[in-house]
C-alpha cells in the first residue's frame, strides 16, 4: 500500500457527510477534517466533490445551512441534519451494512 | 416535502442568483481560511500557509462550476449566461454581426416568403367544412347530360358542377356592365357546405328550366354596387336579357371557383335542348363524399356507372369514353399544377439558405481562430468541452434568431411583391398570409439554421489543444482541420450555386425561346376589345350581323384606324368554338372519336388585320359572309397537312356534324398559337378552320344564332386609350345596352400568356443571383483568410525571388481549385436535380449542355474574380514587414 488515501467508492460520500453531521452541525472544512481524522487519514474528501455534495444534499432537503461562527472565530456555513436527513442516514447506513456484509461474506467464503 | 424543498432551492438558486453566488464564494473562502489557520497553527509562515492551502484546495472555478451543476439549475442559468455573453459578442463585433445577420436574413427571409406561398396554396386546407371529403372528377370531360346522370345515380357522392369563366351582361342600369361569374348546379353550394351571408343559396331544382331565374351575388359586388343594402334580396337584375331575382349574397371569403367570380347563376339543365344538354362545353364536376363513403367506393361506383352513362347519350359515343375516369381531391385539382412549381422554388430557397449557412459558418471558423485563446483560457479555468460547445452554439443560434427576425421583416414586406410577381390567375393567392404555421416554420428554421452553421465551428473550437494555443501566445494557430473544413464548405457553396444558377439558366432560356416563338400573327399596334350584345339579342335573325357590320363600319371610319375585324375568340387563350367535324376524305369509323376542330368565326378582314398569311388558295371576301352563297372555309397549315398530306386541300370538303351543308376549303392559312405560346393547340383538338361571320356553324340544335360574344381587333396608329374612349361612344350610339370590355393591346396578351413561366424564371433567377453573390463572397472570404495566414510564407517566397505574378497565380489558383471542385460537384448534382423541373421547361432539355457549360464558366469566372482581390493584396505584401510581424 504505497497510497495512504483510498478513493471513496461511489455514493459513500453522502453517507459520510450525513454521518458526520449526525454528531451536530458542522461546516465544510470541519467535515472534511473530521472524516480524515476519524478514518486515520485513510479517507480524504476532495473539495471538488465536498461542496457539490453538500449543495446536492441541501437541494434534497437532508441538510439545512446556517451561517455561524466557527471554533476559530471565523464566519462559516454550518450544515445541520434535518429530520428527513436523519431518516436518510439510517437508510443509507443499513444499505451500507448490507453491502459490506455481503461483500465480506463473498471475500471470506471463496 | 422533499419536492417542495427541491423546488424552493432551485427557484432561490435561479432568481437569487447573485446572492447564491456570493454565498458560495463566502463558503469557499471560509474553507480556505480554516485551512490556512490550520497550517499556521502547525507552524508554517503565513505566506506559505496561504500558498499551501490554495494548492490543496484545487481549482476554485471548477469547484464552483460543479457545485452550481449540483444545484440543478445550471442548464437555465448557463443558457441565460450564454445568451448574455453571446449578446455581448454580437454587440462588440458589429461588422461581423451585420454581415452574418444580413446573410442569414436573406436566407431565412426568402424561405419564409416562399414557405408562406407553399403554405397558403398547397398546405392550407380548402376553406370548406371537411375539405378532405371534397373530390373532383378526372380522366374525362363532362357535359350537362352526363353530369345530371351522375348526380341522379350516385349513392356515394353529392355531385355538383360549375361552368367557370362565364361573363354576363348586366343591363338596365346607367351603363351596361359585363360581370364575371359562374353557372353552377343547384346543389353546388350545399355540396361545398357553404351558406349565404344574406338570403339563401340555390335550392334543389333551381337548375331546371322555369325555376332558374335567380342569382346570387358575391360580397364584393353587393358591397360595390348595392352598398350592402339588405333589401337587395328579392329585387331583380337584368342579366343577358333575362330578369333574375337576387336570392342571396355570399360571404366575402367565398371565392370559388375563382376570385374573379362576382355572381352565380344556376346551370340551365334542359334535357330537351339536346345539343346544349349533351354536347355543350365541358364543365368541371366536383363532389362531396356522403357520410361514411370512401373515395375508393366512389371510384368503384363511378366505374360501374360508366356504361349506363354512355347508354344515355342520344348518339353513339366511342366505346373507350371515360375509360380513365377517376377521382382526385378537390385541393389537388385546384393547386395541382402550382405545386411542382412552388416546391421547386422552395427547394431553391432552401439551397440558398444552405449557402448562407455555409458562409456564416465560414465567418465563424475564421473568428474561431482569433478566439482560440479565449476558448483555451476558459477551458483552463475548468469549462468542459460540452460547456464551450454549448456556448458557441448559443451564440450562433442568437445570430440566426437575429437574422430570422430581420428575415421575417423582409418576408412580410416582400410577400406582397412576391405575390404580385405571380400570375394574377394563380390559384388561392388570397389564402397566402403569414399565419401561425409560417411563424412556427420560421422559428424552427432559425434554431435549425443556428445549429447547422454553428455546429462545425463549435466542434472545431471545443477541440482546442490547450498547451499549444496558450503557448503560441497570440499567434493565429488555427488548426489545419478548420481550414480544411472551411474549404469544403466553400466547395459545397459553389456546388449549390451551380445547381441554382443552372436551374435559373434553363428557365430563362426556355422563357427566351418561348417569348420568341412566332405566334403566327403580327402583334404590334393591334388593339382588341370585346363587344358583347346579350345572347337573346342575337336570337332575332340578322340583328347581330347588322349590329357588327354597323360597328365595324363606324370604327373603320375613326381617324388612325387602318384595319378592323371581329373574331369569336382571340388566339392565345383557346378562343373559338369547338365543333365535331366530318372530313370528306376521312370518315370516322363507328365507335371512334369525332374529329374535333376549333372554329374561328371571323369577319372577312380578320386575316389581313392580324397579319395571318394566306399560303394557298384565297382568303375570305364579302360574298362568303352570306348564308346564301357557297359555304366555304379556310384551314390552317397543320390541319391541311393532317388531313390532306401532299395534296392540295383547296376544293376538298368538310362538314360540321348535325349541319347539312358541306363546306368547301378555299384556302390554307398560317398556323397560329391558339392555346398558349408553348401549346399551339389543346391536345383534344385536331385542327383549326376559319368561317366567315354569316356562315357560322352553331353548336347544338343547329339554329343559326350567331355568337353574341365577338372581339374586335383594330390596327391603328392612334393612342390606345383614345380609341378605347371613342369605341365606348360608338357602341353606345348603336345600342345602349351593349358593354365594351377587355380593351387591351394584343401585345399584352402575348406577354400575359408567358406570365407563368416568366414569374418562375424571374423568382428563380433572383434567388440564384443571391446564391451566386453569396458563393462569390464565400470564396472571397476563404481566400482572403488564407492570404492573411500565408502572409509569412508569401513574404519568404518573395524574399527568395518570387515575382508578384507568381504570387498572383498561386492565390488565384487556390480559388480556382476550390471553384473547379465545386463546379464538378454542382454539375453532377444538377444533372440529377434539373430533371425535377422538366415540366417547367420549354424547348430546352433538362440537361441542356450549353446552359451547363455556360454556368460552369460563369461560376469559374466569379471564383477567379473573388480570389483576384485578395490575390492583389498578397502581391503587395512587403517581405520585410511580413517576416517581422510574426
Amino acid at each position: 500500500m504505497t497510497n495512504r488515501n483510498i478513493e471513496l467508492p461511489q455514493g459513500t460520500l453522502d453517507l459520510l457527510i450525513l454521518r458526520t453531521l449526525a454528531a451536530g452541525p458542522q461546516h465544510g472544512w470541519a467535515i472534511s477534517e473530521r472524516v480524515q481524522e476519524i478514518s486515520s487519514d485513510v479517507l480524504r474528501i476532495q473539495q471538488g466533490s465536498l461542496y457539490p455534495a453538500l449543495h446536492r444534499l441541501e437541494r434534497r432537503g437532508w441538510v439545512k445551512p446556517r451561517w455561524g461562527t466557527s471554533e476559530n472565530n471565523r464566519r462559516a456555513k454550518f450544515y445541520e441534519l434535518t429530520r428527513s436527513g436523519r431518516r436518510q442516514l439510517e437508510l443509507e447506513k443499513s444499505m451500507w451494512r448490507k453491502l459490506t456484509t455481503a461483500v465480506a461474506q463473498i471475500l471470506d467464503t471463496i | 416535502m422533499k419536492f417542495i424543498s427541491d423546488l424552493n432551492f432551485r427557484i432561490r438558486a435561479l432568481f437569487q442568483r447573485k446572492a447564491v453566488e456570493v454565498d458560495l464564494d463566502d463558503e469557499l473562502r471560509s474553507h480556505l481560511e480554516h485551512e490556512v489557520d490550520k497550517r499556521v497553527r502547525a507552524g508554517a509562515p503565513s505566506e506559505a500557509a496561504i500558498r499551501g492551502a490554495r494548492a490543496a484546495f484545487g481549482g476554485v472555478e471548477r469547484i464552483k462550476e460543479e457545485t452550481r451543476e449540483s444545484r440543478g439549475v445550471n442548464f437555465i442559468e448557463n443558457l441565460a449566461q450564454d445568451v448574455r455573453y453571446g449578446l455581448r459578442m454580437v454587440v462588440k463585433n458589429p461588422g461581423f454581426t451585420a454581415v452574418a445577420v444580413l446573410t442569414l436574413a436573406l436566407g431565412i427571409g426568402a424561405n419564409t416568403a416562399v414557405f408562406s406561398l407553399v403554405n397558403g396554396v398547397v398546405l392550407r386546407p380548402l376553406p370548406f367544412p371537411e375539405p378532405d371529403h371534397m373530390v373532383a372528377m378526372t380522366g374525362g370531360e363532362y357535359t350537362k347530360g352526363p353530369f345530371s346522370f351522375l348526380r341522379a345515380q350516385s349513392r356515394t357522392m353529392d355531385v355538383a358542377a360549375y361552368a367557370d369563366e362565364a361573363e354576363f351582361n348586366w343591363t338596365g342600369i346607367d351603363r351596361p356592365l359585363r360581370i364575371a361569374g359562374a353557372s353552377v348546379s343547384a346543389n353546388y353550394f350545399s355540396a361545398l357546405g357553404v351558406a349565404a351571408e344574406e338570403g339563401r343559396v340555390f335550392q334543389q331544382g333551381e337548375d331546371q328550366p322555369g325555376t332558374d331565374r335567380v342569382v346570387i351575388l358575391s360580397h364584393a359586388l353587393w358591397d360595390h354596387r348595392f352598398g350592402r343594402a339588405t333589401n337587395v334580396i328579392g329585387s331583380r337584375i337584368m342579366l343577358e336579357g333575362i330578369s333574375r331575382e337576387i336570392i342571396g349574397v355570399m360571404p366575402a371569403e367565398f371565392r370559388f371557383p375563382s376570385t374573379k367570380a362576382e355572381l352565380w347563376v344556376p346551370l340551365h339543365l334542359d334535357p330537351k335542348d339536346i345539343g346544349d344538354f349533351w354536347y355543350s362545353s365541358y364543365m368541371p364536376v366536383i363532389a362531396r363524399l356522403r357520410p361514411g363513403a370512401t373515395i375508393g367506393q366512389a371510384q368503384a361506383e363511378l366505374a360501374a356507372l360508366r356504361k349506363p352513362m354512355l347508354a344515355q347519350f342520344p348518339y353513339p359515343l366511342p366505346a373507350d369514353s371515360w375509360q380513365k375516369a377517376g377521382l382526385t381531391s378537390l385541393q389537388e385539382r385546384i393547386v395541382g399544377d402550382e405545386r411542382v412549381k412552388l416546391l421547386i422554388l422552395l427547394g431553391a430557397v432552401g439551397l440558398l439558405l444552405l449557402i448562407a449557412c455555409a458562409n456564416v459558418a465560414n465567418l465563424l471558423l475564421v473568428r474561431a481562430a482569433t478566439r482560440l485563446r479565449e476558448v483555451a483560457v476558459r477551458t483552463a479555468l475548468g469549462a468542459g468541452r460540452w460547456r464551450i460547445m454549448r456556448q458557441l452554439i448559443t451564440e450562433s443560434v442568437l445570430l440566426s434568431v437575429l437574422g430570422g427576425a430581420v428575415g421575417m421583416g423582409v418576408a412580410i414586406y416582400g410577400l406582397p411583391a412576391l405575390k404580385s410577381l405571380l400570375p394574377a390567375d394563380s390559384p388561392r393567392l388570397a389564402d397566402v398570409t403569414v399565419d401561425g404555421r409560417v411563424l412556427l416554420f420560421v422559428a424552427l428554421l432559425m434554431v435549425a439554421t443556428g445549429i447547422v452553421f454553428g455546429a462545425a465551428p463549435a466542434l472545431g473550437a471545443s477541440r482546442v489543444d490547450l498547451t499549444n494555443s496558450l503557448k503560441a501566445g497570440g499567434q493565429r494557430g488555427v488548426a489545419g482541420g478548420n481550414h480544411r473544413l472551411s474549404k469544403s464548405l466553400v466547395v459545397g457553396e459553389v456546388a449549390i450555386s451551380v445547381v441554382l444558377v443552372i436551374g435559373a439558366g434553363l428557365l430563362v432560356k426556355s422563357l427566351w425561346l418561348l417569348s420568341n416563338v412566332d405566334p403566327g400573327f403580327r402583334r404590334e399596334t393591334i388593339l382588341t376589345a370585346r363587344v358583347t350584345p346579350d345572347e337573346t339579342f342575337c336570337e332575332v335573325s340578322g340583328r347581330c350581323q347588322t349590329f357588327y357590320s354597323d360597328l365595324l363600319g363606324r370604327v373603320r371610319a375613326l381617324p388612325g384606324v387602318t384595319e378592323v375585324a371581329a373574331v369569336n375568340g382571340l388566339p392565345l387563350g383557346g378562343g373559338g368554338e369547338v365543333l365535331p367535324v366530318d372530313i370528306e376524305a376521312h370518315p370516322t369509323r363507328p365507335g371512334a372519336h369525332n374529329h374535333l376542330l376549333l372554329e374561328k368565326l371571323v369577319t372577312t378582314d380578320y386575316l389581313s388585320t392580324m397579319g395571318i398569311p394566306i399560303l394557298k388558295g384565297r382568303g375570305l371576301n364579302d360574298l362568303d359572309a352570306s348564308a346564301h352563297s357557297q359555304w366555304v372555309v379556310l384551314v390552317s397549315k397543320s390541319t391541311a397537312e393532317l388531313y390532306w398530306p401532299g395534296i392540295d386541300p383547296v376544293g376538298e370538303r368538310i362538314k360540321v356534324k348535325f349541319q347539312d351543308q358541306w363546306r368547301t376549303v378555299v384556302g390554307v392559312v398560317g398556323d397560329v398559337r391558339e392555346s398558349t405560346m408553348a401549346v399551339p393547340l389543346e391536345s383534344y383538338l385536331e385542327g383549326v378552320f376559319y368561317v366567315a361571320y354569316g356562315q357560322q356553324a352553331v353548336q347544338g340544335s343547329g339554329t343559326e344564332t350567331p355568337p353574341a360574344e365577338m372581339t374586335l381587333v383594330m390596327r391603328s396608329s392612334q393612342e390606345n386609350s383614345q380609341i378605347g374612349a371613342e369605341l365606348h361612344g360608338i357602341v353606345a350610339g348603336i345600342n345602349h345596352d351593349v358593354p365594351v370590355t377587355h380593351i387591351e393591346p394584343l401585345q399584352g396578351r402575348v406577354i400575359e400568356s408567358v406570365a407563368g413561366p416568366r414569374s418562375t424564371a424571374l423568382l428563380f433567377s433572383f434567388f440564384s443571383a443571391l446564391a451566386l453573390a453569396l458563393g462569390g463572397v464565400g470564396i472571397y472570404g476563404v481566400i482572403s483568410y488564407s492570404v492573411e495566414q500565408r502572409t509569412r510564407e508569401i513574404g519568404i517566397r518573395m524574399a527568395l525571388g518570387a515575382r508578384p505574378g507568381t504570387i498572383l497565380r498561386l492565390i488565384v489558383g487556390q480559388g480556382a481549385k476550390l471553384a473547379v471542385g465545386g463546379i464538378l460537384v454542382g454539375v453532377v448534382s444538377a444533372l440529377a436535380l434539373t430533371r425535377l423541373m422538366a415540366g417547367l421547361l420549354y424547348g430546352v432539355g433538362a440537361t441542356d449542355s450549353l446552359t451547363f457549360f455556360g454556368v460552369a464558366l460563369l461560376l469559374f469566372l466569379v471564383a477567379i474574380a473573388a480570389s483576384y482581390i485578395p490575390a492583389r493584396r498578397a502581391m503587395r505584401v512587403d517581405p520585410m514587414t511580413a517576416l517581422r510581424t510574426e
